[in-house]
């Protein structure tokens, strides 16, 4: 009993504890984890701060401007007197600059995850990691820097035969893969089970044929185009893809890894070649996995900076026609980086008000996506781990 | 299907694999390759006797006598150069009034060209502004200089389906039948010997001020700057992290409340970088008003929640790499829980933890979107560590942005900015390289 204890108290207490120690330890201990947990907890008030004093500057704008305006007109000249806030050029200007790196990004990521955790061997996979880390820590002024200064007059004064040697080296070696399979596929369909080795022949040669013209004569229409300006959505499109790609790799990569080895094992046993065993087994297994890191990957293009402010144009207008990656855009981060400068000065009017509503637009954006790819990673795991 | 075609296409697999992954590493030399070479070709170049006198002047740097001997070397060689220029002047007076007019505005360019090369015209009014007191100080600037004083460049635009052509007529054709059509032969011939271009290895460039808004001069005041935005955010970001990770890696309990706040990390993560600047300005100076406007204080706080999560999730992934061995041993040794933390698992965990710490600091550094609003300035000289809570800063990440993007003379100052960006990406990258070299230490150390 601790009374006793406390009774018997002219001896040494090292060994004896008494109920004033054991309070002062209990109320160490409970301050001790309270204070950790107030450290802890600070994150989930940071971002409820955020939400809540961007949504305020934000609100101001709605309630003076309403949504029709900033959701449905295209024309945006904040700083006229009345201004126009029209902001839908903007968000598809967001909108085209992500899903065109997105569009190169993600088979691109993909694919490195897939040699990353499945075809390259451990020792040559840890220099590959570095690689992509690399990619991911140089910073976005910098690649902006890259883009305006060294891509942009690139692409403007040889931007022609720039897309042709891209189309041939990139469309070239899938067309002729493709021919081959389609070949194949073709002769079994005809000659049925007696499959013979001349009539794949000749159906290879055939479609070789025509898609060796259709290279060429797209390879030719590219190469007549002429960029008026480098600093266009298929330049950004470019530079965003490179910063979203670390990101995929990585995510995905992890969702690959966890599949495990019996579904692997299990399908080389069958007879499945590498190919096979993973566009058929392992890419099922770890699609939930692979989605989040495409939305990771889009969000983090969504909300870069640095580099759409430097190389787009930044010029508030649909393009002509609308998927014309040849032409300037502007983006939602281009806008608020951009426009703040100025509208600092007005703190209070609409011009300073509808930059944090794009702000809130930003934030909504993320954190939807955050959320999805969470719940779907978070339901991932449950499966594996319930198999 | 053939099993041939099954082969083919199982290799072609993997050869998108391999491509894709090789496409990365080219992406990042593409990038890298040409930055560092613009870099290196701020500090290492060929620099004229301008260059020279600059450093002299205006920084103290540099050998007097070397110089007043290359600059007597050099003037006979301008003084006649300024002496045909002022021959001409005399010849335009006894020209005809409409003769005269055209040919005064085309001897006004040769001047401009010739004052951009050479420093100021004797006998002009000494100019105000200091990128006019020197000529050119590079020797590939004073290069181009000299293709422009040769050559006029003119636009053949009689095509209107395509775009104007360029080309270029030789300047002297201008003059023929003057006295200055012998200034053209002769300034070609003789500009080493005005200029005297030497190899230079310009340290300066990390260590000096800048002047007249980086036309000349180096960067320390961004590089200083950088520097402080980055420790400073690491100050209040580190601690905290780690905290916050010791908090959701040993005390956490698996209920609702943990997990919402593992969301909130994630979302914050998530948070593109300029609504942190929008945040910092909302916040930090509109509303607690730590500062009555930008400043240092303002921009590391921005900066230290952006790299939070980051230092949260590397804190908590090295605290869980420690062997479960080392806490039982602890425990059972009979000290207490925060006791076994502090004395054993923080230290055995302190190499990954400082890991992802190198790690945010190279990205707090390399932040630009949140200090816009928060803390930089484009033209800005350096601060004193005094001033950090009240003064803005100029900073690496901003100020190339702004050099390269709305600097008057932005295509004039590519070397500075080259070597603006290869200073940042230098500073990022070794952080980075350490970071890496750190953890592969550390793995080869759980190995045994």
């Amino acid at each position: 009993m601790a009374d006793a204890a406390l009774d018997g108290g002219k001896k040494s207490d090292a060994f004896v504890i008494s109920r004033a120690k054991l309070r002062r330890q209990r109320i160490a201990k409970f301050l001790g984890e309270g204070f950790l947990l107030a450290i802890a907890s600070f994150v989930a008030i940071i971002v409820l701060f955020i939400f809540y004093f961007v949504a305020v500057d934000a609100i101001p704008f709605f309630q003076q401007r309403g949504f029709a305006e900033f959701f449905t007109s295209t024309s945006w000249y904040p700083a006229d007197e009345p201004g126009e806030f029209g902001a839908l050029a903007i968000i598809f200007g967001s909108a085209m600059v992500t899903i065109g790196s997105a569009l190169i990004a993600v088979p691109l990521g993909i694919s490195a995850a897939i040699c990353l955790s499945d075809v390259l061997p451990f020792s040559v996979r840890q220099y590959a990691k570095p690689v992509i880390e690399m990619l991911a820590a140089i910073p976005s002024v910098a690649y902006g820097f890259f883009a305006l200064v060294i891509l942009a007059p690139l692409l403007q004064n040889h931007g022609g035969p720039i897309l042709m040697w891209a189309w041939w080296l990139i469309a070239g070696p899938f067309v002729l893969l493709l021919v081959v399979v389609a070949g194949d596929l073709l002769a079994s369909a005809v000659g049925g089970e007696s499959e013979s080795d001349v009539l794949r022949n000749v159906f290879t040669a055939v479609l070789g044929v025509v898609a060796v013209l259709f290279l060429y004569w797209v390879g030719k229409t590219l190469f007549a185009i002429q960029i008026l300006t480098g600093t266009n959505a298929l330049n950004v499109s470019l530079i965003l893809s490179f910063m979203a790609l670390p990101t995929i790799v990585s995510v995905s990569e992890d969702s690959l890894q966890a599949v495990g080895r019996e579904l692997r094992e299990g399908s080389y046993a069958l007879g499945a070649t590498r190919a096979e065993t993973i566009v058929k087994t392992v890419l099922p297994a770890a699609s939930s996995g692979i989605i989040a890191a495409v939305i990771l990957g889009i969000m983090r293009a969504l909300g870069e900076t640095m580099v759409v402010w430097m190389a787009s144009g930044n010029s508030s207008h649909i393009p002509d026609p609308w998927f014309n990656y040849l032409d300037s855009i502007r983006t939602l981060t281009a806008t608020i980086a951009g426009d703040m400068g100025e509208a600092d000065q007005v703190t209070g009017s609409a011009r300073y008000h509808v930059l944090f509503a794009m702000g809130l637009l930003l934030l909504c954006f993320s954190f939807v996506g955050n959320f999805i790819s969470e719940r779907i990673v978070v339901r991932q795991r449950k499966i594996l781990a319930g198999e | 299907m053939n099993i041939g075609t099954r082969k083919i296409l199982d290799r072609s697999f993997t050869a998108v694999g391999l491509t894709s992954i090789l496409l990365m590493a080219l992406a990042l030399l593409v990038v890298v390759v040409p930055i560092v070479s613009g870099g290196i070709g701020a500090i290492f170049f060929k620099g004229t006797i301008e260059h020279r006198k600059l450093q002299l002047r205006e920084f103290d740097n540099g050998n007097r006598e070397v110089l007043d001997r290359q600059i007597a070397e050099s003037e006979p060689y301008r003084q006649e150069v300024f002496r045909m220029l002022d021959a001409f002047a005399a010849e335009l007076e006894t020209f005809e009034p409409t003769r005269k007019r055209e040919y005064s505005s085309k001897v006004s360019s040769v001047k401009d060209i010739v004052s951009h090369l050479l420093g100021p015209v004797p006998g002009e009014p000494e100019p105000i502004l200091l990128r006019f007191q020197y000529g050119t100080t590079r020797w590939e600037k004073a290069e181009e200089s000299l293709h422009d004083l040769m050559f006029v460049t003119k636009w053949d635009t009689s095509n209107p389906e395509e775009m104007g052509k360029q080309y270029f007529v030789p300047r002297v054709d201008e003059f023929a039948g003057t006295s200055l059509a012998a200034l053209f032969p002769y300034i070609e011939e003789n500009l080493e010997k005005m200029l005297l271009p030497e190899q230079t290895f310009y340290w300066g460039f990390l260590t000096e001020r800048s002047l007249d808004a980086h036309i000349f001069g180096g960067v320390w005041a961004e590089i200083q700057g950088t520097l402080f935005l980055a420790i400073g955010a690491m100050l209040f970001a580190f601690p905290m992290g780690v905290i916050a990770a010791i908090y959701f890696t040993e005390y956490a309990r698996e209920n609702v409340f943990t997990s919402i706040l593992r969301s909130a990390n994630s979302t914050l993560a998530g948070v593109p970088s300029i609504v942190f600047g929008l945040f910092g300005l909302a916040f930090f100076i509109n509303t607690i008003k730590v500062s009555d406007s930008k400043s240092v204080l303002a921009g590391s706080l921005t900066l230290a929640i952006m790299i939070l999560p980051t230092i949260i999730r590397a804190a908590e992934e090295a605290i869980l790499s420690v062997p479960k061995t080392y806490k039982e041993a602890s425990i059972g040794l009979g000290s207490t829980k925060w006791r076994t933390i502090v004395t054993v698992i923080l230290p055995a965990a302190l190499p990954g933890i400082i890991t992802g710490g190198i790690i945010s600091l190279g990205r707090a550094a390399g932040e630009t979107a949140p200090i816009i609003f928060t803390a930089a300035v484009s033209v800005g000289a350096t601060i004193g560590l005094g001033d950090v809570l009240t003064s803005p800063t100029p900073a690496l990440s901003w100020n190339i942005y702004n050099l390269a993007s709305e600097h008057e003379a932005a295509n004039e100052i590519r070397h500075v900015q080259y070597g603006m960006v290869l200073a940042l990406i230098s500073i990022v990258l070794l952080l980075n390289l350490s970071a890496i070299l750190l953890r592969a230490r550390i793995s080869k150390k759980l190995k045994g």
